[in-house]
């Protein structure tokens, strides 16, 4: 399916799982989620992370809801079921779509402006130096015995300034390799956006829509 | 008003990723703080405390970059990247990002994007709080709550977002400003 | 083909006094290789960016390709007149891998999608990386980016190729290939070429003169007068003629056991029995990528290894982090990850607050800085700096810190041959004086030969001491 429009389901649909209350509706999306990610061969590890997870937050939630609250039993099982939808859904988006795909899409079918799209993926794969960077920040600190913490200023003005460097110089390599804001660009790979995506898209919806009809009291 | 080029679009991405490789260096904590909770009921508290940290990416981006959008653009930015690195909170994380963003965005509006001291920090502080609280009584069915325990939800919510958002906020933006990468 | 006319350029950085170029002129003609050189501080890398339009030029007919300045032409057709190369090879990518990169650059020139794979396939076989195709860019060494960087230039076909220290952390080897790459470039098909370096080694059959840049003025200096400068960096004054193996009378500080360092499932350097000795000074030299750099953040604890690590006999993971990292110091190869505070005199305050006191009184450290042409810089943002003056103050302040032992990543990087001069002066005599324990790597070899005690190599994943070879 295109990635943009794979997207926008996905986005629409949570914001209907978080305001609406019908925890069948959930259900199905979990045992379709949960389809879809097998079907793509997720890893065992990974599924049961994917489960672990949401289960101790929602039951600590569901249990502090209990204790503090006067939910009903409804109203409970749709807020536990709930945050399976979103860990669901959003697994099997991430197993089934690659970044830079996803961005080729946006700039070809949704009309992102390609700065955006390419200023992004400059950012995102510089990933493993920005992961070091923290390290190494505060490693550099105890050396001069000084000891950096998550609430000293210092490690986020050193982190920001490593920043600023490096985006200096990612938009310079940018010019320098012929990018220009707002310049046609042309495109090697394109990204297909078929009459079976919009299908897909407006089914999918659409199925959405009458179970959450049907299943409300 | 200043446009958005790809300087800065690549400085607020950047920001928001070191934002949540630190939350994540700290991601231990937060469990550890909800198991130890969990059992009173209390978890959500966890959540409460450490959320400053969390949407602290907003003001930051807000005050460094200073152009319409880049609070919102920051931590929309941090919850894709957290989405595609494993986070397991999916759409969640994008329309929470968003509207965290958003949240302190509000106070750089509401001051028209020309002052940038303590009076709209504590008020980007307020609307995130706001903001995020709302989308929370929805998401987290916290309208279930009683108010009692909903009224000390938003205190520590807002302690958190003022303390993290607000004064380490600020004082990041001195230094910057003493490093001349910003202005006053 | 292009020739870059330079009349009179004056510039400015915001907020300062005095201009760093000042009625600058000068010519580098189509076809050439241009070689520029001159003290750290000079404003090389300002006067490249300004040729490549990456600083705001207040007066844009200051600089002209073949008549014509940068903002007379079209922004899409800028790339095909002007492009740079940079000093740090790991922040000039966008994308992932390099063919999505060379794609990257070859759209923006709006090449039609049908000849890109050709155009990136004939790039790649020109600079011999046909290989590297299809691998990530963050994972490849400093050496291999910096052809990466070089394919793309290629590709896209650009005038004026502008090198900013290009090869300041690059292997001695990967050096001269690249060198002749560019050389090529110049002879086959008539690039205009502008590099600027302070190592001035392995230019010499190329350039006969070379252009010196002070005091914001351009000057060409004489075929003689080149020669001279030259002279320094002859292949016999790169050698090192003092080390020996090490013998059993020395101390061992740091021993590593089984010690084995990977990333990502590459292993670096192969579980080996490895030790560094007490009051000695150690070089380490590999090429780029073998892991170096890796082995000193394993000695800090900043990294994962494999097998142990012990400090004075105890394992490096039972001391106190805090204690451990003021007995071994690490000064990191990008300078600026050294550096805590805002301005020079602040950041200096802070070593002399935890450091050696005792030694480095205000005094010493006032000559020091003088000895480094650092004086009056006290109140300049650090970042502010330019790369080499940035170099010396970190250097400065993780000598007056004195831990027992001090590990040194390139620490000449960027540096001209004065400042290389100074520092050795300075580490040797400190040295002496407080009995430290230093390890070095450097891919530059001048000037170290009169510091170096111990020389181990890093090759095929194996790290073995050196002794002089006849
Ligand atoms: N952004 C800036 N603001 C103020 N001063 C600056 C800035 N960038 C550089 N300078 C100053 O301008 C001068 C020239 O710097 P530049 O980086 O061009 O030198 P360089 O010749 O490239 O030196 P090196 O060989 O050490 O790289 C230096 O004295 C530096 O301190
Ligand atoms: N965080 C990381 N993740 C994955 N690979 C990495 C990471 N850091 C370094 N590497 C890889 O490990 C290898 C060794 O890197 P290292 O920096 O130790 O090399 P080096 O010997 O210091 O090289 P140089 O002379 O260029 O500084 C390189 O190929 C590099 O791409
Ligand atoms: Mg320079
Ligand atoms: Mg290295």
């Amino acid at each position: 399916m295109n990635p943009s429009l794979k997207l926008t389901l996905l986005i629409l649909i949570a914001l209907e799982v978080s305001f609406i209350q019908v925890w069948s509706v959930n259900v199905a999306l979990i045992v379709v989620s949960l389809l879809l990610m097998l079907f793509n061969h997720v890893s065992w590890r990974r599924l049961l992370w994917l489960t672990l997870v949401p289960l101790f937050f929602a039951s600590a939630l569901v249990w502090s809801l209990m204790l503090r609250g006067d939910a009903s039993t409804h109203f409970l099982i749709v807020i536990f079921t709930r945050m399976f939808v979103y860990v669901y859904m959003g697994g099997w988006f991430t197993l089934t779509t690659k970044p830079l795909w996803l961005t080729r899409s946006l700039e070809q079918n949704a009309k992102l402006p390609s700065k955006f799209a390419y200023g992004f993926l400059a950012a995102f794969n510089l990933m493993p130096k920005i992961q070091a960077e923290v390290a190494t920040v505060r490693a550099a600190a105890l050396m001069r015995g000084e000891v950096l913490h998550v609430w000293s200023p210092r490690l986020y003005f050193k982190v920001i300034l490593a920043a600023m460097n490096w985006s200096d110089q990612l938009a310079a390599a940018m010019t320098s390799h012929g990018f220009v804001e707002g310049a046609p660009r042309t495109h090697a790979l394109t990204v297909p956006l078929l009459a079976r995506d919009w299908w897909i898209f407006g089914i999918s919806l659409l199925l959405v829509q009458v179970g959450l009809f049907v299943g409300l009291p | 008003m200043k446009r958005w080029h790809i300087r800065d679009i690549i400085l607020v991405t950047i920001i928001a990723i070191f934002m949540g490789v630190i939350f994540w260096a700290i991601g231990p904590v937060y469990t550890i703080l909800a198991a130890a909770l969990a059992p009173a009921g209390l978890q959500p508290l966890a959540n409460e405390l450490l959320l400053g940290i969390w949407v602290m990416a907003g003001p930051l981006a807000g005050f460094v970059i200073r152009i319409p959008g880049a609070a919102t653009l920051g931590e929309l930015l941090g919850a894709v990247v957290e989405m595609f690195l494993g986070g397991i909170w999916g759409a969640s994380t994008l329309i929470s990002g968003t509207l965290q963003g958003f949240g302190s965005e509000l106070g750089f509006i509401l001051t028209g994007y020309k002052r940038y001291g303590w009076f709209t920090l504590v008020l980007s502080a307020l609307t995130t709080t706001i903001v995020t609280f709302i989308w929370d009584l929805f998401r987290s069915g916290y309208a279930a709550y009683h108010l009692p325990f909903l009224l000390l939800l938003f205190c520590v919510r807002f302690l958190s977002v003022f303390i993290f958002g607000g004064v380490l906020t600020k004082l990041i933006n001195n230094l910057l400003v003493r490093a001349h990468v910003l202005k006053d | 083909m292009a020739t870059v006319t330079i009349q009179s350029l004056t510039y400015t950085y915001p907020k300062q006094s005095r201009p760093v170029l000042d009625h600058l002129s000068g010519t580098f003609p189509t076809g050439k290789f241009s070689l520029l050189t001159g003290v750290s501080g000079g404003g090389k890398s300002t006067l490249l960016k300004l040729i490549a339009g990456l600083l705001p030029n207040p007066d844009d007919t200051t600089v002209t390709f073949d008549g014509q300045p940068l903002n007379a032409i079209t922004p899409t057709d800028r790339a095909k007149t002007v492009v740079m190369l940079f000093q740090e090879p790991s922040t000039q990518f966008t994308m992932d891998t390099v063919e999505n990169e060379l794609r990257f650059a070859l759209e923006n020139q709006q090449v039609p999608a049908g000849e890109i794979a050709d155009r990136s396939d004939a790039a790649l076989a020109f600079i011999g990386i046909t290989d590297l195709k299809f691998r990530k860019l963050m994972q490849l060494s400093g050496g291999e980016q910096q052809k990466v960087a070089l394919a793309i230039i290629v590709a896209m076909n650009s005038d004026v190729i502008l090198l900013d220290e290009p090869f300041a952390s690059i292997d001695p080897p990967t050096r001269l290939v690249l060198l002749e790459k560019l050389v090529a470039l110049c002879n086959e098909r008539g690039k205009t070429i502008v590099l600027a370096d302070h190592d001035l080694s392995g230019y010499q059959q190329w350039v006969d003169h070379l252009a010196v840049l002070a005091d914001g003025h351009l000057t060409l200096l004489s075929v003689d007068e080149t020669r001279a400068r030259f002279a320094a960096f002859t292949p016999q004054r790169l050698q090192l003629t003092h080390v020996q193996l090490p013998s059993d009378q020395l101390t061992v500080c740091l021993q590593g056991t089984a010690l084995g360092l990977a990333h990502s499932n590459r292993q670096l350097i192969a579980p080996q029995s490895l030790s560094f000795y007490a009051h000695k000074t150690t070089l380490i030299t590999g090429p780029n990528g073998s892991g170096k750099s890796t082995l000193f953040r394993a000695l800090v604890r900043l990294g994962h290894y494999q097998g142990h690590i012990a400090y004075r006999d105890t394992d490096i993971k039972k001391i106190r982090k805090r204690r451990y990292a003021r007995q071994v110091g690490l000064m990191f190869q990008a300078a600026a990850a050294q550096f805590l505070n805002v301005t020079v005199a602040e950041e200096l305050a802070l070593s002399q607050k935890y450091g050696n006191s005792t030694y480095f009184t205000p005094e010493r450290v006032h000559a020091l800085l003088d000895q480094l042409n650092l004086a009056g810089r006290d109140e300049q943002v650090l970042y502010s700096l330019s790369s080499g003056q940035q170099k010396k103050i970190q250097l400065l302040c993780m000598l007056i810190m004195a831990p027992e032992v001090l590990l040194l990543d390139e620490p000449l990087k960027g540096l001209d041959y004065a400042s290389i001069q100074a520092v050795m002066a300075i580490l040797k005599t400190v040295q002496h004086d407080l009995d430290l324990t230093l390890i070095l790597i450097s891919h530059q070899l001048s000037g170290l030969d009169a510091l170096v005690d111990l020389h181990l190599q890093l090759e095929d994943h194996q790290l073995t001491y050196q002794e002089v070879r006849a």
